[in-house]
């Protein structure tokens, strides 16, 4: 028997397919790299990701884990062909126990599902992803996923509580606790947490929940100078002695972008920031938000709005979480998500407009500032080989960029394929060697997302 | 022999924008049921731009796949990078028939040329209402005249309680639906349509049926049809009934009526005269997911469209508590009441069925009360 019929026999016709037609989709994510697997799995149960890993494990075939493919850096992607894992069907919210502040789901679940069945109880899952719309709780845990709420509620990493994992060798572990701390041996969910499919298929995740603030209120200041807003930024993160819930910027190229393409109305300047105090009470959110206004005030801004109510409030966020898709109206891009230390962001967020003159490329900026996580758009013609390099040099440029500023390559997108040729730029040999170390033992055939994180170079 | 790829070839551009975001998985009606990236229209873009980058060559595969798509247009309207898959699709369609991949509706457009209905139907009931002179003509197309029959002899019955002066015409398949899955529609067809009407001398003309609607309205074929032209929804928005009903009524907004014509407004208007307990489902109008029906799904993928109107009607009810769904499309209707199961207690109605219902309901009592 051929192992694509061990494989059927395991989850069924239904739930695999090597039709070229079903392939191809599978051959992209939301990243320029494009590599096409060998066949495609929806499996339902942990037990059939088990007997499919065990046997891949014996015969050395690649294993692809997916979620809803947003992923920005070719995380999901058959470098080496093989099997993609998608989880999509294990959708399942299995326990939410407020009693005990947790949430217990399977892999597929959409992130923002969880919230709406959350949000009955008045309770959030923080982590907010641009893609909430369709990205899973089991792919915001293995890329790590953040979002827009970063700077003071963290990302998906400080959530996981607990995983139930299938390791490369088939066999099904299962880590962590169902407690708020836990101490108990090496901290495997947060090791998972990020590790981006390599070490594992994820197919439980028991997650930490929090109470819905009650109130928030949004302010939007606009700037005509990109430095002004950098050190409003800073200043606010710094020296106002408060956590903003949010701290976004957007520069003059998406704001337009969004302006044009959209029925959101945007004002024209060089760079906009958008920010959020949360709490719960009205005064305590009303306190925070003057405060930051001030500062705000002091950095010459053109223009300074605040929104109480939730449809104004929403129409913002709405417009910032376009941002990347609107951008690509112009043409193709490649987003980047370089980060600094919150000191250095006025020096990111210059030194990205320089990068973008000297090679004469289109970049929209916008991102979480207050977190020192931007998103650098760069907008080039993907069939012009000429634009295709330059797109090349400013991407190592920015990279060099950021590291040189004492920052990262990526806050959270991933290292994928897109930026492991960068790995050595930022970690040392030994850290790198410590890694290669920790996926040899967990996956001594590489079979567990091959190609990834620059681990097997 | 024109161009391979003639058609898509326009769509390159919007092939190329789309960003892959993925935005479309949470609304595709199609991908809520199989969880497959193929179904949905992000996936099909790519699958196209491969076609049109020479990556891959067209198959009888991918022509099947491409049927895979309602063309319910909740992606394009949930579109952050201004796509509209289902016109690119289309497009591709038409490619891969004029490529030779039959992809089973050419039997459709035969059967439509040699007997003017859909179905291949020989004979149809004579609902009467065949007047020389009249300001109106009711078209009801070929779902309400071969398979929802009752639906359209209310509607007809509430048009005469209302004292509507219509008439109805020998009318054929509109044919448009060719236009969705590779084909054209019939011009022949559109011919005797369009004579039909002018025949009777009308100065309206009233439609149950948005999907024709669209056709009057857009294809170039009834370019010569000048006359004005209604949804049954525009044209009753303007009445009064005498009746109401106390049960909590809810309102499924049709593809063709809704995202493809922008008609939200009067079915609710209507349905607010009749059914104070009205409450709207939490995915509606613009964002209101499909019933399963359109595009040729329901001919291409019977069981999964089955499966998605069977989807949509639990999630209503759970969302709603309804006792009465209504809609304003046959489609729409045939599919629901197909996939309604026995044991669910909700009815399902076209909204001029469901007055018209409410009409003879009310004699009824009267008569009793006498």
């Amino acid at each position: 028997m051929n192992t694509m019929h061990e494989f059927i026999d395991i989850v069924g016709e239904d739930n695999f397919s090597d039709k070229i037609e079903d392939l191809i989709p599978y051959s992209y994510d939301a990243s320029i790299n494009v590599y096409r697997p060998d066949a495609l799995i929806w499996p339902e149960t942990a037990d059939q990701i088990s007997q499919i890993v065990t046997i891949a494990n014996q015969k050395g075939i690649p294993i692809i884990p997916r979620g809803a493919g947003t992923s920005l850096s070719g995380g999901v992607l058959a470098i080496e062909g093989g099997i993609v894992i998608d989880v999509s069907k294990m959708d399942t919210i299995i326990e939410i126990k407020i009693a005990d502040r947790y949430a217990t789901v399977q892999p597929g679940v959409i992130c923002d599902n969880l919230n709406k069945e959350l949000s009955k109880h008045k309770f959030i899952f923080p982590p907010d992803p641009a893609s909430s719309s369709v990205a899973t709780i089991g792919g915001n845990v293995a890329t790590n996923a953040g979002g827009i709420k970063g700077a003071k509620y963290g990302t998906t990493r400080d959530y996981v509580l607990g995983l139930e994992v299938v390791i490369p060798t088939g066999e099904i572990m299962r880590t962590g606790a169902y407690t708020m701390k836990c101490v108990s041996g090496y901290d495997l969910p947060k090791l998972f947490a990020g590790s981006e499919g390599t070490l594992g298929i994820i197919t439980e995740v028991t997650l930490k929940i929090n109470p819905i603030p009650l109130h928030a209120m949004t302010a939007m200041a606009t700037f005509g100078r990109l430095e002004d807003a950098g050190h409003a930024i800073s200043e606010t993160m710094t020296k106002s002695n408060l956590i903003p819930s949010v701290m976004e910027i957007l520069d003059k190229v998406t704001l337009t972008s969004i302006r044009e393409n959209t029925p959101i109305e945007l004002p024209e300047c060089e760079a906009m920031i958008l920010t959020e105090t949360d709490g719960y009470t009205w005064h305590e959110v009303e306190a925070q938000m003057m405060v930051i206004l001030e500062i705000l005030k002091k950095n010459n801004p053109l223009a300074i709005k605040t929104a109480k109510e939730e449809k104004e409030r929403m129409e913002l966020w709405e417009a910032r979480k376009t941002a990347y898709a609107t951008l690509s109206r112009i043409s193709t891009g490649v987003l980047d998500d370089v980060t600094v230390p919150i000191s250095k962001i006025t020096d990111l967020l210059t030194g990205i407009q320089e990068i973008s003159q000297r090679h004469g490329l289109i970049i929209g900026t916008y991102g979480h500032a207050g977190d020192g996580n931007l998103h650098p758009q760069i907008l080039y013609d993907s069939y012009n080989p000429e634009q295709v390099k330059k797109m090349e040099m400013v991407e190592s440029d920015l990279f060099h960029l950021a590291v040189s500023l004492n920052g990262t390559l990526t806050g959270e997108h991933g290292i994928g394929l897109s930026k492991a040729d960068y790995m050595g730029l930022e970690h040392d040999k030994v850290e790198i060697e410590v890694m290669k170390k920790i996926k040899k033992a967990l996956d001594p055939n590489n079979i567990m997302n091959p190609g990834k994180m620059a681990l097997h170079l | 022999m024109s161009e391979p790829l003639e058609l898509s070839k326009k769509y390159q551009h919007m092939v190329t924008q789309c960003s892959r975001c993925g935005f479309c998985r949470a609304v595709c009606p199609i991908f809520d049921i199989t969880k497959n990236w193929a179904t949905n229209a992000g996936g099909k873009m790519v699958l196209i731009k491969e076609i049109l980058d020479g990556k891959i060559e067209p198959s009888e595969g991918i022509a099947k796949s491409l049927l895979c798509c309602t063309t319910c247009m909740n992606c394009t309207t949930n579109c952050p990078s201004g796509v509209d898959p289902p016109e690119v699709i289309r497009a591709t369609r038409k490619d891969m028939v004029n490529l030779g991949y039959d992809n089973m509706f050419k039997a459709m457009s035969d059967v439509i040329a040699k007997t003017g209905n859909i179905y291949g139907e020989k004979e149809k009931y004579d609902w009467g209402h065949k007047h020389e002179r009249a300001p109106y003509v009711l078209f009801v197309g070929c779902v309400g005249t071969y398979r929802e029959e009752e639906s359209v002899e209310e509607t007809i019955n509430l048009l005469d309680i209302l004292g509507v002066k219509f008439t109805m015409i020998d009318e054929v398949c509109c044919s448009g639906v060719l236009e969705d899955v590779g084909y054209q529609a019939h011009k022949n067809l559109a011919k005797h349509n369009i004579d039909e009407f002018h025949r009777t001398g009308v100065k309206a003309i009233i439609t149950t049926c948005p999907y024709c609607y669209r056709v009057f309205k857009n294809h170039p074929f009834y370019n010569g049809l000048n006359l004005e032209l209604q949804h049954i929804t525009q044209f009753l928005a303007k009445h009064d009934f005498k009746v109401k009903t106390d049960k909590k009524v809810t309102y499924h907004d049709p593809c063709d009526l809704g995202r493809h014509a922008g008609i939200y407004e009067e079915p609710r208007q209507i349905i607010r005269k009749i059914a104070p307990n009205f409450v709207e489902p939490e995915r509606t109008r613009e964002n209101a997911m499909c019933c399963g029906a359109g595009g040729g799904f329901r001919g291409s993928s019977p069981k999964e469209s089955i499966t998605i109107a069977r989807t949509r009607l639990r999630k209503i009810m759970e969302e709603t508590g309804a006792e009465i769904l209504l809609t304003e499309c046959p489609s729409c209707l045939h599919n629901f009441r197909n996939a309604k199961l026995r044991r669910w207690n909700i009815e399902i109605y076209n909204i001029t069925e469901f007055i018209g219902k409410l009409y003879k309901e009310m004699d009824v009592r009267k008569n009793v009360a006498a």
